[in-house]
């Protein structure tokens, strides 16, 4: 098993973290998030990322808006509530904690 | 040659090869299963619809009409396949559904229909829409995906052999339903999604989308965009709708008009292909006349070795395909036209007058001067007397 395959959990499992992120620089739509993924480890599709995306709107964390776009059908453009925003204040917390762990444990 | 099939993805219409529809729809089907437990499962259907359509919006353009196969492929296989929810139960795995056996392909293996998987079962029904006479012959190319030209063509050719032809019609406009409700009609082509449920997901992602919007004027604009849509999206199927009930559009259209470009002489050259092609009809009806009444053909006698329906087939083999570059050429003249205009239209109405005159003004003269022929005319009402009595006879002693 590589070390690819052994994260693939915890990668979908950071991809919500993740979006809350991308969301809290600016009110973005779909393709933009994608385009912003595709270049990491955490790249994606739409398949994935919609139902993701209802499920935290679902949740109270995001909100989206539609905006006409220069070609084509209005597209729904995606920002953060206030609890969405408190959501990544404590995730990144709890990520940084993990994080100093990791450091500490780590072989010098 | 491939068939190309008119779908609405949130509310807009695209056209798609068949293959590639048969993927999106084994795709969109598949999708709709993994989030049956969704609440959200419609929104999410409909995001995925919309990104779809301005995926498919980026690869057309202005000579570019139609949605190939590989290219439907490539597009669902970059949506990716569609992830159930896992947040809330513990194992991500078990949380979801399994996907139907032949929807597990997500179309990536081109445009094959999943055996049994695909969609509504087919039933054997009428078919109004299209039909000629009761829509026996309609309804059994839609059941058969063939084209229905060709059925009419198999019930002549079986009416030629004492008439079975007639009989099995008679027989199966009696026995088989005509297909009336939507899901009837879609059963009869196999196709899930009919008209009516286009139309219906159209208007609800329109309102859904309507909902969002911010200003009056953005509204406005959204709405008659919609209508225009709608419009031409309306329009292009019942245009489907009256051409063949299977709504088959060829990609003919394109071949033509990238074949031949706009010229005014093709007009005219309509009438003329007309004449020779009414000739053809003419000159087959007095041989297989001939032949039936004298066992020659205009005077030739037949090889003793060919029986007289042998040589009828034959007949009729040849003239499709002598008649075949005819009708081909008239096609040509059809499309190479362009788009439709009140002068053509109306050149396509003479071009049906003169077809229909033609082969009247033949026939009249055949039977003036074939005495056989005009011997088999008049005794065509002692024919239809004696059917009548026989199936009345029938009828009586049953």
């Amino acid at each position: 098993m590589s070390v690819n395959e052994k994260f693939s959990g915890m990668r979908k499992g950071l991809l919500e973290f993740l979006l809350l992120q991308i969301i809290a620089v600016e009110k973005v739509y779909v393709a933009d998030i994608l385009k912003q993924l595709s270049a990491t480890e955490f790249a994606t599709q739409e398949g994935t990322l919609y139902p993701l995306l209802s499920k935290m709107r679902r949740e109270g964390l995001v909100e989206y808006e539609w905006k006409e776009s220069e070609a084509g059908p209005p597209r729904k453009y995606y920002k953060l509530t206030p609890k969405g925003q408190e959501e990544l204040r404590e995730t990144l917390e709890y990520w940084d904690k993990i994080n100093t762990t990791v450091k500490k444990l780590r072989q010098p | 040659m491939n068939k190309v099939i008119t779908i609405n993805l949130g509310g807009i219409a695209y056209q798609l090869e068949e293959g590639g529809y048969d993927a999106l729809r084994v795709y969109l089907e598949s999708a709709a299963m993994r989030l049956r437990q969704n609440p959200d499962r419609d929104e999410i259907l409909l995001d995925i619809e919309r990104a779809i359509a301005e995926r498919f919006r980026a690869l057309l353009g202005s000579q570019k009409t139609v949605v190939e196969t590989k290219e439907v492929a490539a597009v669902v296989a970059e949506m990716g396949p569609i992830e159930a929810e896992s947040g809330e139960g513990a194992t991500p795995g078990a949380a979801e559904p399994k996907p139907p056996p032949g929807a597990s392909t997500y179309g990536a293996g081109g445009g094959e229909r999943p055996p049994g998987q695909g969609g509504t079962p087919r039933r054997l029904y009428r078919i109004y829409e299209g039909a000629m006479i009761s829509g026996v012959c309609n309804g059994l190319a839609a059941y058969l995906n063939i084209d229905p030209t060709l059925v009419r063509l198999a019930f002549a050719l079986l009416t030629m052999l004492w008439g079975t032809g007639v009989l099995v019609y008679l027989v199966m406009a009696m026995v088989v339903p005509a297909a009336r409700s939507p899901e009837e009609k879609s059963a009869a082509s196999g196709a899930p999604w009919t008209a009516q449920e286009f139309i219906r997901r159209a208007k609800e992602g329109y309102y859904e989308t309507m909902k969002g919007f911010p200003d009056r004027a953005a509204r406005r604009e959204w709405k008659r965009r919609f209508k225009r849509e709608m419009r031409g999206w309306r329009m292009s199927f019942d245009r489907e709708m009256r051409a063949n009930a299977d709504h088959v559009r060829t990609n003919w259209h394109n071949y033509w008009t990238e074949q031949a470009p706009f010229h005014p002489g093709l007009g005219f050259a309509l009438p003329v292909l007309s004449l020779l092609q009414g000739a053809a009809a003419v000159l087959l009806i007095c041989a297989v006349v001939s032949l039936l009444n004298t066992s020659r053909v205009f005077g030739l006698a037949l090889p003793a070795k060919i029986p007289e329906w042998l040589a009828a087939l034959l007949l009729f083999m040849a003239y499709g395909v002598l008649t075949s570059p005819l009708k081909a050429a008239r096609r040509a003249c059809y499309w190479g036209l362009g788009r439709p205009h009140w002068a053509w239209s109306s050149l396509f109405l003479l071009d049906a007058v003169i077809w229909l005159a033609v082969v009247a003004v033949l026939l009249c003269l055949a039977v003036h001067f074939f005495p056989e022929l005009s011997e088999a005319v008049h005794g065509l009402p002692a024919l239809a007397h004696q059917a009548a009595t026989d199936i009345h006879a029938w009828w009586k002693g049953r």
